[in-house]
Parts: C-alpha cells; sequence; structure tokens
C-alpha cells in the first residue's frame, strides 16, 4: 500500500534508526533530467508523518545544491551539531566529489550546510555505504576501479582497501559486511564482485559466474549470515539475483530468477532476512525471500521503472522507490487499502480542472468514475510470509489466581543437517507478591477458626501505633467481653464503679431526706402563696396548685403536685418546667425524662461526642441503641473536622455497624494498598464476629461497600495465589452480586470439575433457571437490547444464559421485573446492582434484640418496587427508627438549637440503671434535682429503663453472648424484603415511614395464619415506655404483652394505622407427642420463676415464656424439621434429668447444625431458660 | 524478595511453530495457545495437568492472538492471524467449532480484545491495513461490524477495553436504571501512538485522546483492570523498548500524563496487568519477562524477573534493571 508520494526526480535516504521523527532525503538525480531539462538541483528533507492520512510527505526544508548526485546516504554518525535531527548526510557527485551535509543545519534553514567536500574520485560516485560498526567509516566507490575509505574525522585523506582491481572497472556497489566490520565488497557492472579485508588491505575474495552477464546494479550483504551476500544484475538476459555464500564461492547459492528484465536496486530489509527488495525494468517491485527464492510480495506499482529502492531502518514496513517518471513513492509492506491514493488523485484532478469545468464550456464536467469500481478494493495482498517483526516471540498475561502464563520461542540457529527438533513451551507460575499481607490474613483466619478474638483484640491493642488504632481495637474487644456497654463507658473515661459509689451516697441522702415527717402540720389558707396553695389542694385542683408552685418558682414541690394530679398534669408541668428552667443541662435532663436521646445526640457538640456516646451507651434502649450510635458517629463523619470524623469509626463499632465503619475507615485510610485494606479487614471481620455472637443475626447482612471491600479482599487474596481463603473470607450468605461472582469463579478456579460436556454453571446462568416461577426474570438490566434473540438457533441445546436472556427482557424493562421473592438464584445479580447507599440496612446490626429473635420469613409484598435488593431482614430495620420517631414527636420539645453545647452527661443517669433515684451529689453542676427523678413514676412502679436498661436487658448482648452461630446460611435462604428508602429521611416524616412500612409490615404469611404475634413481637413495651408521660396509666409490671419484650421493630402507632389484626385467633392444639416440649419448658420457667429472687431474672424468664411461643406455634403448625423436633425433645429430656448442661450442649449442637431461619425465633429464648436454670440450680 | 514467582506447571503445547500467545480462561483452568503453525490449542490445565481439549484449525497463517469471552456467553475464544481474518470459536457440546469468521480486514490482525462483559460480546480487532473493526453480536449467529478506518497509519498492533465503569460511583448509581457505561478502548500502533476511542451516542466510535511519547512503533497497550479508584490507568510498550504508564485521575478522563516505567534494551512486546491491576508483567524482546509493581512513593520498582525454566527469582538482574534506568 503506498503510504505517500513526493513528486522528485531525485535519490533518497531515510534517517538513520535512532533518528525519529523519520525523514527521507531527497537529491537530485545525476541520472536522469527530467522533462524541463533544468540543470537545477536540490536537497531536499521531507517528514514521513503517518498520522496524516494524505498522500503528500511534509516537506521540512529544502537545499538549493550545485550539484546532482549519483548517490546519497545518511549516516548515523554524530557530527558535532547539535539539533533533534543527528547524522550526516553523504552524497555522492558527478564530478568525484564526495559532500557531506549536516541535516539538522539543511532543517533548521541555515546556508552553510556543508561540513566537508572531497574530490578525490575521478567519475561519478555511485557507490558509498557506511559502516555499521564504526559510522565514522564511509566507502565509496567510482570509476576506475576507485574505492576509498574515509574517516569522518579526518576527511581529507581517504584510504583504499587494497590495490585496485585489474582491469580498472566502475564501482557500481560497495557495501561493508553486516557482521565483520573490515569486511567490504564491491561490484560494478562487469560482473564481478570483490572481497576486501582491510585488516590485510586485499582482496580476499572474487566472485563471479564468468557468465559475463551479470552487470551488477546491487550488492548486498545477508543481515545475518556474515558469509553471504546477493549480487543483483541489470543485464536484461540475465535478470537475477545471486545469492553467493562466500564458503563456496564457485557458484552462486541461489538464483532468484523473478524479474523479466534488468534488476536496477536491491534492498535487504535489516529487520528481517528473508525480505529482500528488488525493483527492475520490467516495472516491478518485487519482495523476494532470498532464501528460498520465493516471491512474497508484488507491490502494485505503476508502469515506470524504479531506479533506487530503500527500506526504511526506523519503520522496518515502510519502503521508499524511486521512478523514472520523477516520483518517490513510500510503500507499507503490509499491505492495506489505498484509499488515500485515490483521493489524492482525484484532489489533483479537481485542483488542476478547476470548478470543474476546466474548458469554461459552462457545463460541469459529470461526476467522475475513476477506478473506485474498476479496481475493488483490490488492496495489495500482504506478504505471504508474515515479516519477523510482527511475530510476538514472546509474552506473559496473567490470569485468575495469580497466575501468570508466558511462553518463550527461544530460537536455536538451525544447524546445517542437524535438525533440531524445538519445543514450544507455555508455563504457568504463581505469581506471590504480598508475603506479609497473606501472613496477616492467615492469622485473621486462624483468628476467627479459634475464636479467640479477646485476645487477638488485646494483641492488636498492644501493637497499635496510633492512639486512635488503640482505641478501635479497645472497642473491638469490648463486643467480646461481658457488660459490653458498660466497658465501652470506661473506654470513654466513665468507669461504673465510680458511679456507682455516688450512686449509694445518693441513695444515702435521700433515705435521709425521705421519711415523712412525723407529728402534726399547720394547714394554712393564708393569702400568701402557701395559702392559695393550700386552698387548691383542698379543693382538689392540682393544676392551680401546680401553677401556683411554678409561679412561686417551686419546681420541686410542683413536680410532686403534679404526679398526684397524674400523668397529663405531670407532663405539662415537666415541660413548663423545662420551659423556665435554662440552666446549663436543662437539654440533658430534658432528654433524659423524655428519653429523647436523639436530641442529645443531634444537638450535642460535637467535642462533647464521647459523652454524648456516654449516655447513649448508659440510656439507650437496645433497640435504639445502634440507631442512636450511628446518628451520632454520622453526624462526626459529615460535621466534625478529620480528627473527629475517623472517630466516627468508634461510634459505628459500638452501633455494630459493619458497613458505616467500612464507609468511614476507607475515607480516612488510603485503602489500595492490601496491608491497609487488611487493616481494614481486620476489624471488619472482628466487628461481624461481635455482631454475629450478640445479636445472633444479621451480621451476615453485607452492604454495598462491605461487599466491595470483601470481594476487594478476596480479590486480592485470590491474586496471591490463596483461594481457598478468599474463598473462606468471602461472606457466603450475601447475594451482593460482585460477591456471588467472585465465590463462583473463586469455587472453579479451585479446580471444581468441568462441566465437560454440559454447559458451564455460571451465577449468570443461573438467572435464566425461572425454577416453574412464571413470569420474566429480572436479568443484566444493562444488556444491549440487540441481544434479543438466541444464540445458536441451530443447536440443540440452550443457548448460553447471556442470549436467553435477553430475549424477554429488553434493558429499559428489565430493572422493573418483579423477581420472585426469596428466590436464591434470580438474586444472584452478577452486575453491581445499583444500590442507593442505604443507612437503613444498618440499623440490622442494632442491639434491638427482638430482631435478633424474628423468624426469618419471606415476606412478598408484590408492590415492592425492589425485588432484587438484597438486603436482608428490613424489619429489623426499623426497630430504632420508630423509637426515634416516637420519640420525637411525644416528646413535642421545642426545636432544639443545633448550635447548643451539651453537657456531659449527668452520672445522675446512672440511678436508671441501677433503680435508685437521686444525683449524685459530686458533680453537682449536671446533678439532678433530687425531686426531679426521685419521683418520677418510672423510678419506682415503672421502671422502665431500668428493666430495657442495656445492662439488664434479657436480650443484653453479655447475656446472649454465646449464642453460637451457624456459620453457613442455609442454601434456601430468603431474604425479606428489602427497605425501600433510606431510613434517615423517614425520621421526620411519618407518612412517608408508614408508607414504607407497608410493605415490610410482617404480615403473617399465608402459610402461618394463625400466628398474630410473634410477627410483631413485643410491638407494645416499648411504646408504653416511651411514652410515660402520656395520657395512659402507666402499664402494670405483670402485664404480659407488653412486658418485657425488646427491640420491638414497630410501635402501636404503626400497627393502628396499618389495622392488622390483633384479636386473637384460635390455634390449633399442639401434637400430642410435642406436648411434653410445652410442658417441660413452661414447667422449667415456672421453676426458675420460683427461685429466682432479682426482678430481672424474673422479667427474663417471664419474656422468655412468652416468647416460647413462637416454637409452639410452630409444633402447632407442625412446620418444625424432625431433626431440630427430636432435637427438641432430647433437650427436654435432660431438663427432666435437671442436667442443663447437656441440654446447653444440645442447644448448640441444633443451632449449628440447623437451618438459622428456622430456629432463630426460639432457640435463643430456649438457650436463656436452660442458662437460668442452671444458674438458680432449679 | 525470595520465591515470588514459582513454575507451577509446564504445558508442552505440540506447536510446530512459535507460539505467539497464550491465556487462560476466566477462571483460570483452560489455555488457549496459538502459533505460527496456524492452529490454536486449548488445554485443561487444572491442578497442574495439561489435557488437550482442542486443536482447532481454520488459519491459514500465523495465528497472533486469543481472547477468551465472558464466561456469561458461554465458551467462546476469539483468535486473529496474518490471514487477515478473525475466527470465533465456540464449544458446543463439548466440541470446539468455528462459529464465525470476521475477514473484513486488508491485512494481518493483530490483536483482539473482547470488551467487558456487561456490554454485551463485541469484540474489538486491530488490523496492520490502519484500521480497527468492532464485532458486535446481534443474535442469530449475526455479528455487526462497525470499522474505523485509519486508526493507526501502517498498522494497528494492540487493543484494549477500558474496564466498565460507570461515570461517577456506583453508590450514586439511580437504583434500578440501566447503567450509562461509557464503552472505550486503547489502541496502539506503527505510528507510535495510543489512541483512545469512545462510542458516541450515535453509537459511532469516535478518537477521543491521542497519547504521544513512544519514539517507535507501539507494540502493546494494556488498560488496567478497575480496582474501585477513580484513576484510569494504560500500560503501554514500544519497539522503541519504553513501557510507559499513563494515568488519568480527572473526571473529564481527557488529562492523560505518561510516567516511564523503564527503558529496555530491546523492543518491549507485551504487558499484561494482574487481575487486581497492582503489578505489570513486561514481556521484552530479549525472551525476558519481567514484574513491575509501584511503590509507595510512586515509582515502578522491577520485582521480578521471571525465569521461565526455572521459575526462580534473580533479584540481582532486577537490581540492575533498575540501575539502567
Amino acid at each position: 500500500m503506498k503510504l505517500k508520494e513526493v513528486d522528485r526526480t531525485a535519490m533518497q535516504a531515510w534517517s538513520p534508526a535512532q533518528n525519529h521523527p523519520i525523514y527521507l532525503a531527497t537529491g537530485t538525480s545525476a541520472q536522469q533530467l527530467d522533462a524541463t531539462f533544468s540543470t537545477n538541483a536540490s536537497l531536499e528533507i521531507f517528514e514521513l508523518d503517518l498520522s496524516d492520512p494524505s498522500l503528500d510527505m511534509k516537506s521540512c526544508a529544502t537545499f538549493s545544491s550545485s550539484h546532482r548526485y549519483h548517490k546519497l546516504i545518511w549516516g548515523p554518525y554524530k557530527t558535532d551539531s547539535k539539533g533533534e535531527v543527528s547524522g550526516v548526510l553523504i552524497a555522492g557527485g558527478e564530478n568525484g566529489n564526495i559532500i557531506l551535509y549536516d541535516p539538522s543545519k539543511i532543517i533548521a534553514g541555515d546556508k552553510e550546510v556543508v561540513i566537508a567536500q572531497n574530490e578525490k574520485h575521478t567519475g561519478p560516485v555511485r557507490a558509498l555505504d557506511v559502516n555499521i560498526f564504526q559510522t565514522n567509516l564511509v566507502a565509496s566507490g567510482a570509476n576506475e576501479s576507485e574505492i576509498y575509505i574515509w574517516d569522518l574525522n579526518n576527511f581529507a585523506t581517504p584510504m583504499t582497501p587494497g590495490a585496485k582491481t585489474q582491469p580498472p572497472e566502475d564501482i557500481s556497489c560497495i557495501a561493508w559486511n553486516r557482521q565483520v566490520q573490515h569486511i567490504l565488497a564491491s561490484a560494478s557492472p562487469s560482473g564481478r564482485a570483490t572481497v576486501w579485508d582491510l585488516r590485510k588491505n586485499e582482496p580476499i575474495i572474487k566472485v563471479s559466474d564468468h557468465s559475463n552477464r551479470m552487470h551488477c546494479s546491487g550488492l548486498a550483504w545477508h543481515p545475518d549470515i556474515a558469509t553471504q551476500m546477493v549480487l543483483a544484475s541489470e543485464d536484461d538476459r540475465l535478470p537475477v539475483v545471486q545469492m553467493w555464500d562466500l564458503r563456496f564461492a564457485s557458484s552462486p547459492l541461489r538464483v532468484l530468477e523473478n524479474h523479466a528484465r534488468g534488476i536496477l536496486a536491491i534492498a535487504w530489509s535489516m529487520a528481517d532476512p528473508e525480505l529482500l527488495l528488488s525493483c527492475g525494468k520490467d516495472a516491478k517491485i518485487l519482495c523476494s525471500n532470498p532464501n528460498t527464492g520465493e516471491v512474497l510480495y508484488e507491490l502494485p506499482t505503476n508502469t515506470q521503472w524504479c531506479f533506487d529502492i530503500q527500506w526504511c531502518p526506523r519503520n522496518p514496513a515502510v519502503l521508499s522507490a524511486a521512478s523514472f517518471d520523477g516520483r518517490i513513492s513510500v510503500y507499507s509492506i503490509m499491505g492495506g487499502s489505498a484509499d488515500g491514493l485515490r483521493q489524492k488523485q482525484v484532489d489533483k484532478l479537481s485542483s488542476s480542472f478547476g470548478n470543474l469545468d476546466p474548458f469554461g464550456t459552462g457545463q460541469p464536467l459529470p461526476p467522475l468514475q475513476i477506478p473506485q469500481q474498476a479496481t475493488p478494493r483490490s488492496p495489495g495482498l500482504p506478504l505471504k510470509k508474515p515479516p519477523k517483526w510482527i511475530r510476538r516471540p514472546v509474552g506473559a498475561s496473567f490470569s485468575f489466581g495469580g497466575k501468570l502464563v508466558t511462553f518463550e520461542n527461544i530460537r536455536i540457529q538451525p544447524l546445517q543437517g542437524a535438525e533440531q527438533q524445538q519445543q514450544y513451551h507455555v508455563f504457568v507460575s504463581q505469581v506471590v507478591t504480598e508475603k506479609e499481607f497473606l501472613r496477616r490474613s492467615d492469622q485473621l483466619q486462624q483468628v476467627v477458626q479459634s475464636q479467640g478474638f479477646i485476645s487477638y483484640c488485646q494483641k492488636k491493642i498492644d501493637a497499635s501505633q496510633t492512639e486512635f488504632e488503640k482505641n478501635v481495637w479497645s472497642f473491638l474487644k469490648v463486643n467480646f467481653e461481658d457488660n459490653s456497654r458498660g466497658k465501652y463507658l470506661e473506654l470513654l473515661g466513665y468507669r461504673k464503679e465510680d458511679l456507682g459509689k455516688k450512686h449509694i451516697k445518693e441513695e444515702k441522702q435521700e433515705s435521709e431526706f425521705l421519711p415523712p415527717a412525723a407529728g402534726t402540720f399547720n394547714i394554712s389558707i393564708s393569702g400568701d402563696i402557701d395559702g392559695l396553695i393550700t386552698q387548691a389542694l383542698l379543693t382538689g385542683n392540682f393544676e392551680s396548685a401546680v401553677d401556683l408552685c411554678l409561679h412561686d418558682n417551686r419546681m420541686a414541690d410542683a413536680i410532686i403536685l403534679a404526679i398526684a394530679g397524674g400523668q397529663e398534669l405531670l407532663a405539662q408541668t415537666q415541660k413548663k418546667y423545662f420551659a423556665k428552667s435554662q440552666s446549663k443541662i436543662t437539654r440533658l435532663i430534658t432528654a433524659v425524662v423524655m428519653k429523647n436521646w436523639k436530641e442529645i445526640v443531634e444537638s450535642c457538640d460535637l467535642k462533647n461526642w464521647r459523652e454524648a456516646l456516654a449516655a447513649v451507651l448508659t440510656y439507650a434502649k437496645p433497640d435504639e441503641f445502634s440507631a442512636l450510635c450511628d446518628l451520632l458517629g454520622t453526624r462526626l463523619e459529615s460535621e466534625g473536622d478529620s480528627l473527629l470524623q475517623t472517630q466516627a469509626c468508634l461510634c459505628y463499632i459500638c452501633a455494630g455497624n459493619v458497613e458505616k465503619l467500612v464507609a468511614c475507615w476507607t475515607k480516612a485510610q488510603d485503602g489500595s494498598h492490601p496491608l491497609s485494606l487488611q487493616d481494614l479487614i481486620e476489624k471488619v471481620v472482628i466487628l461481624r464476629k461481635a455482631v454475629q455472637l450478640t445479636q445472633a443475626m444479621d451480621a451476615n447482612t453485607v452492604g454495598v461497600l462491605l461487599a466491595e471491600k470483601m470481594s476487594q479482599y478476596a480479590n486480592l487474596l485470590a491474586a496471591q495465589g490463596s483461594i481457598a481463603a478468599a474463598l473462606a473470607f468471602l461472606p457466603d450468605n450475601t447475594n451482593q452480586p460482585n460477591i456471588v461472582q467472585l465465590r463462583e469463579r473463586l469455587c472453579r478456579a479451585q479446580g471444581e470439575p468441568m462441566p465437560g460436556h454440559e454447559s458451564p454453571k455460571t451465577p449468570y446462568e443461573k438467572q435464566q433457571l425461572p425454577k416453574g416461577r412464571p413470569g420474566p426474570v429480572a436479568g443484566h438490566p444493562q444488556m444491549p437490547r440487540v441481544h434479543t434473540q438466541q444464540y445458536y438457533p441451530q443447536g440443540e441445546n440452550p443457548p448460553p444464559p447471556g442470549f436467553l436472556l435477553r430475549e424477554n427482557v429488553t434493558p429499559s424493562t428489565a430493572a422493573q421485573q418483579p423477581t420472585p421473592p426469596g428466590h436464591m438464584h434470580t438474586q444472584g445479580l452478577p452486575y453491581p446492582q445499583p444500590q442507593p447507599y442505604q443507612p437503613a440496612q444498618q440499623y440490622s446490626f442494632g442491639a434491638g434484640g427482638s430482631a435478633a429473635y424474628r423468624p426469618q420469613q419471606p415476606v412478598a409484598p408484590p408492590s415492592s418496587a425492589y425485588p432484587n435488593n438484597p438486603y436482608l431482614s428490613p424489619a429489623s430495620s426499623y426497630p430504632g427508627q420508630s423509637q426515634l420517631y416516637a420519640a420525637q414527636h411525644q416528646a413535642s420539645l421545642p426545636a432544639p438549637s443545633p448550635t447548643a453545647s451539651f453537657p456531659p452527661p449527668p452520672s445522675s443517669g446512672a440511678s436508671f440503671q441501677h433503680g435508685g433515684p437521686g444525683a449524685p451529689p459530686s458533680s453537682s453542676a449536671y446533678a439532678l434535682p433530687p425531686g426531679t427523678t426521685g419521683t418520677l413514676p418510672a423510678g419506682s412502679e415503672l421502671p422502665a429503663s431500668q428493666r430495657t436498661g442495656p445492662q439488664n436487658g434479657w436480650n443484653d448482648p453479655p447475656a446472649l453472648n454465646r449464642v453460637p452461630k451457624k456459620k453457613k446460611m442455609p442454601e434456601n435462604f430468603m431474604p425479606p424484603i428489602p427497605i425501600t428508602a433510606p431510613i434517615m429521611n423517614l425520621l421526620g416524616d411519618p407518612q412517608s415511614q408508614m408508607l414504607q412500612q407497608q410493605p415490610s409490615a410482617p404480615a403473617p404469611p399465608s402459610s402461618q395464619p394463625s400466628l398474630p404475634q410473634p410477627h410483631l413481637p413485643g410491638g407494645q413495651p416499648f411504646h408504653s415506655i416511651q411514652q410515660p408521660l402520656g395520657p395512659a396509666v402507666p402499664p402494670p409490671f405483670s402485664k404480659p404483652n407488653i412486658e418485657g419484650a425488646p427491640g420491638a421493630p414497630i410501635g402501636n402507632t404503626f400497627q393502628h394505622v396499618q389495622s392488622l389484626p390483633t384479636e386473637k385467633i384460635t390455634k390449633k392444639p399442639i401434637p400430642d407427642e410435642h406436648l411434653i416440649l410445652k410442658t417441660t419448658f413452661e414447667d422449667l420457667i415456672q421453676r426458675c420463676l420460683s427461685s429466682a429472687t432479682d426482678p430481672q431474672t424474673k422479667r427474663k424468664l417471664d419474656d422468655a415464656s412468652k416468647r416460647l411461643e413462637v416454637l409452639y406455634d410452630k409444633l402447632r403448625e407442625q412446620t418444625l424439621s424432625p431433626t431440630i423436633a427430636s432435637g427438641l425433645h432430647n433437650i427436654a429430656r435432660s431438663i427432666e434429668t435437671r442436667n442443663y448442661s447437656e441440654g446447653l450442649t444440645i442447644h448448640t449442637h441444633i443451632v449449628s447444625t440447623s437451618n438459622f431461619s428456622e430456629t432463630s425465633a426460639f432457640m435463643p429464648v430456649l438457650k436463656v431458660v436452660l442458662t437460668q436454670a442452671k444458674k438458680l440450680g432449679v | 524478595m525470595g520465591n515470588m514467582v514459582s513454575v507451577i506447571n509446564t504445558v508442552d503445547t505440540s506447536h510446530e511453530d512459535m507460539i505467539h500467545d497464550a491465556q487462560m480462561d476466566y477462571y483460570g483452568t483452560r489455555l488457549a495457545t496459538c502459533s505460527s503453525d496456524r492452529s490454536v490449542k486449548i488445554f485443561d490445565v487444572r491442578n497442574g495437568g495439561q489435557i488437550l481439549i482442542a486443536d482447532l484449525r481454520g488459519h491459514e497463517g500465523p495465528v497472533w492472538q486469543v481472547a477468551w469471552a465472558h464466561p456469561m456467553y458461554g465458551n467462546i475464544l476469539a483468535s486473529c492471524s496474518y490471514d487477515r481474518k478473525v475466527i470465533i470459536w465456540k464449544e458446543e457440546n463439548g466440541t470446539w467449532e468455528k462459529t464465525h469468521e470476521h475477514s473484513g480486514h486488508d491485512s494481518s490482525v493483530n490483536s483482539v480484545c473482547w470488551a467487558p462483559h456487561d456490554y454485551g460480546l463485541i469484540l474489538a480487532c486491530g488490523s496492520s491495513d490502519g484500521a480497527i473493526s468492532l464485532l458486535t453480536y446481534t443474535g442469530e449467529g449475526q455479528w455487526e461490524v462497525k470499522k474505523i478506518n485509519n486508526a493507526h497509519a501502517i498498522g494497528c498492533n494492540a487493543v484494549s477495553w477500558a474496564p466498565a465503569v460507570v461515570p461517577g460511583s456506583l453508590i450514586d448509581q439511580p437504583s434500578g436504571q440501566k447503567p450509562s457505561y461509557i464503552k472505550k478502548f486503547a489502541s496502539g500502533g506503527c505510528d507510535n501512538l495510543i489512541r483512545l476511542w469512545k462510542e458516541e451516542e450515535d453509537g459511532q466510535w469516535k478518537e477521543e485522546q491521542k497519547l504521544e511519547a513512544h519514539s517507535d512503533w507501539v507494540r502493546d497497550v494494556a488498560w488496567a483492570p478497575s480496582i474501585g479508584l477513580p484513576t484510569s490507568t494504560i500500560a503501554s510498550c514500544s519497539q522503541d523498548g519504553r513501557v510507559f504508564i499513563w494515568t488519568c485521575d480527572d473526571a473529564s478522563g481527557n488529562t492523560w500524563s505518561p510516567k516511564l516505567l523503564h527503558k529496555f534494551s530491546d523492543v518491549v512486546w507485551h504487558v499484561s496487568w494482574s487481575i487486581t491491576a497492582n503489578i505489570l508483567a513486561v514481556s521484552g524482546g530479549d525472551n525476558k519477562v519481567t514484574l513491575w509493581k509501584e511503590s509507595v512513593d510512586g515509582q515502578w520498582v522491577c520485582i521480578s524477573d521471571v525465569n521461565k525454566g526455572q521459575g526462580s527469582v534473580s533479584a540481582s538482574v532486577a537490581e540492575g534493571q533498575q540501575n539502567e534506568q
């Protein structure tokens, strides 16, 4: 394919290989006058710009010369000139002159471009060559057998290679050997070639076929083999190229007879010794393999002879040919179409004829109908043999699992006669670059297996380089210890023991204060304020009495009276009190009394985040605890300075919110390095374990970010060849597409049997398995629409999954296709399902206990817009949220000023935990007025905060600390419907909250229609507790349906709104064979109750009794699997024998071997009962 | 440094001429090789074994490259050859067969690369005729061809797709919507350039960028896999012995800056990223494979010299090469 052309009748020389860009120098040829018979001559330099698609060559410089040239070469020898163009142009002239030009000066436009010249030769200098080993050495040949060797450093005095050959003859060609630097060859039209050894200074061999017809027009040494060379003949009677080997100099090794008429020039490719160009008077340019004689390529040329042909030294596919029609053409021998050429011709025509009406006929010429059809795509066929330079000899490619695939083709010099068989091998290597990373990962894996979390955390604490790192690990460690909240408080600088001591003092003071005064007292009804109050009291007008007290700033009196006046009055009074009170800690007190921790968390000064966290740790109910921690963390992250931002991590650890921890950590750390990812994953894995252990569920919920990080981590492990470890760390109970995909890839990489003759099993394929469910299956929404047909319609086998899918699913609709919920395979989306980050899911990690024991029932809301949402257990995410919502609205607090500073938490707060009222005297600034807390109903009759208090709640993490957790989620695990909107939007928006709850409301599945309660476990209690100031009478302590069930996911409010069935439905009887279970368990609970002394335990037991209803219901419905049922019977038997340890062992066995969702609702409860029984020794 | 690279399997391919490419499938369990002997072979190499699964004949010239399609489309392999053809092979009922032949090039087809699977089955082919063709499977055995003519004057040597990354982060993506991928690939050629191509909204391919640093043929380009970072990275190697790492941090994707990884003394034929994009394997004309990694301070360091025969590591050679730099 022709690339460029220049309209010159000229000799040509390419810039040396080193030079970039590539230049072509042309010097007016002495051989042929052009049509004008002009005697002007010039030396020009063109740039080969291949990015320019046009055929024109970019002219860089023109130097008007007084000489015409027989030969032009461009040597790489570096003269002292500067500039980007290197080397020296050496020209052979008509009158025995050799002229050295500086190409950089020519390009720069200098007038003085001649470095040197010498006219030592007689007659035209037709032969020139540069020694490639010593580029300062140039050989020249002219008439009369003259050969000179020029040293460019000493140009004045040339050397001779030896005595002139006789008889005198013209030297038409000269060439330095390509392998041995002191060997030179010359040839003449007479047909003889002479090889000179410059060390000996004499000709060493003469080559001639004695035909007298070899008129040497070309001579070239073999690029690789020192003893071989070719000679070309321009005699029409013998238009051949002879290949000679000097070792067998009697006759040519090979004769190439491919030209019909005399050959004018040859050029041997330095890049591929199998490519020899030749051009002749038959107007052909041929590329042949001189080693075989085969013609590999015939360049498409015009009919003109070419007298000079040159390979481009730098670009091995490029060559130039100068023809007698006054044109130098640049070709690629790699084929390709010649559109550019045609275009140039058309352009030329139209520019010559101008306006397509060259003769002024008034009629434009018809559109040009030129060769385009005549030569329909006749691109030069490429070389029959691929040139060496495109034969890639080496390669190394990475593949999955840190494997490197390499191959090599070490060339073995073919020895004559001995056929050496080369073997072609491919090597598969394992590349391991991250040893430290692997070591730590291995350590982590061992810890997970051995459950040695505490010591691991301790080691990490000890090894921590920074205070923050230490804190993080301390917080993580606490998760595995008893009384985690207390320990958290300690870490924050609040020791419970200290607080306890203060309380004791406080209580003492109170007891001194409390005993009612004996004796008589005077009832005054005077006109002063006392009198007025007395009057009001006497008439039973509490309201007025309270008002009077308030007016008189007698706050304690007012509150006490308000208590007597009933809930409503108390609430009003409290409000008025708070409105009036201006003390610094009012807001804290407000929060404490109103139980509005959200207020604290939302509006505290972030410098006080520790205190806020402490308050939350102290007061917050389990179900709202994590939400509050989260909220605080979120604030720290978004509002705080960079230092505080990282502290948010601690809040997220408290909250057990893995996803947010990941987000926060990632923000603060450079996660790209394997070790920093390892840093994160260590924390994440430990936190997930903690959450798993303490909350018995939801730890498997994998958020988008976590999935991202975990798959990154697993990918890193895999990339180090640790495929098994990668599989071990990859969360196995998630539908996050990247994880599902990676798991599949890892499994297969591990060498799982090949599908053989079956079609491959991939997660992608799973999508096409509708599993008998009607309706289209959500596929790849991103799939291009084009793939709407079957891939291989002719095949008997099902088409590949990707194609089948798209038969039904167009990209626009795919995303909306509802997927049958809970259908595992449909959820294995291979694509990162674009999920808005949903803070809602954070609550699934919450300490809210009840959610942990909710059976994971698949809920199928047809209206769900997010069928593929992989998040688990949306229900579990509601408790915190609804609580917050309820609190906010019921408390009707004035809008908190966001800038208000928040005092450290009062130590008196602990009084709620301990059931004792009072404030610590030691910190008077923050002390509550003694009367206030002391007289709260919650303090005595309804110790709500005590009962639900974090330390003592029955679902308090430590109590359930060792609930064995089944590691693997069952295959058929069905996640419930997802959260459809970020929870944060809902906090202040009851409407959307209700909307949101609508689909997620755990409506009893049809299979279990008789279970009204278990699906709303303990819906009311927190609701009630939240409204201690509301109009309702405080619920009695023993009322079971409001008692004890923590972690209510949904408040009363919403139950009513949704008109869920709350009336009793007649239950089926428990089958006789299982009745023993109920009686045994209930009996055990009763026994425990009768021997338990502290109210906490009683409460736990009461609650357990109630919660075991779930189990009984399952027995009624006979939905329990036989193995679990028999396991339960075993437990019952061990209870009979009072062998509770055995019961616990069986329990552990059941939990660890059974379907998690099947047992999670009652097994933890049973464990509590067994543990209590063992403790109480009943 | 220890034994970083160890040969775990040596496959005797029984090819009768030079091997030009060897590629593992998605899982790393099957190996495809191609050779100047005009054949393509597929081996099962699980557990260090080597079972010849297929010996695919159909090309009439040396076969330069092979490329596995993502397994979600089945077992599909593309090969390109000096014979100007691209052949797509497919396993059906356990047998490998030619399923499509693309002969739209006028010269040697030097490189084939499948687009990220997210886009469907799209194959980019770079040819010595200077053109790049894009084959898109449209169903029913039909492939739609788009061609970029004169992509690289006198030849395209390599094509490499950008990973499928949605502009903006994955989190911001509105749920349930089709991600708006922007299809891009890089090509390198005999014009010494790397060119970046982008599919316009009308489906036409437009040159987006020209990356200029090499002073000789660009032998290979490799777009690094996405590892969730906003930076895009491309490695390129050239006849000039240089390997450049190009990075682009800006959102528009238009500012690329090159960093010289190393200047080798010989042509560099091939560059390949590890799956996690942190190691680059560089294959040079001296038959040497070296592994490179970016150090914390952003310098590229040779971490290993892969000595295939023994699989041992020569730290001294690695150091020597750094000193050369």
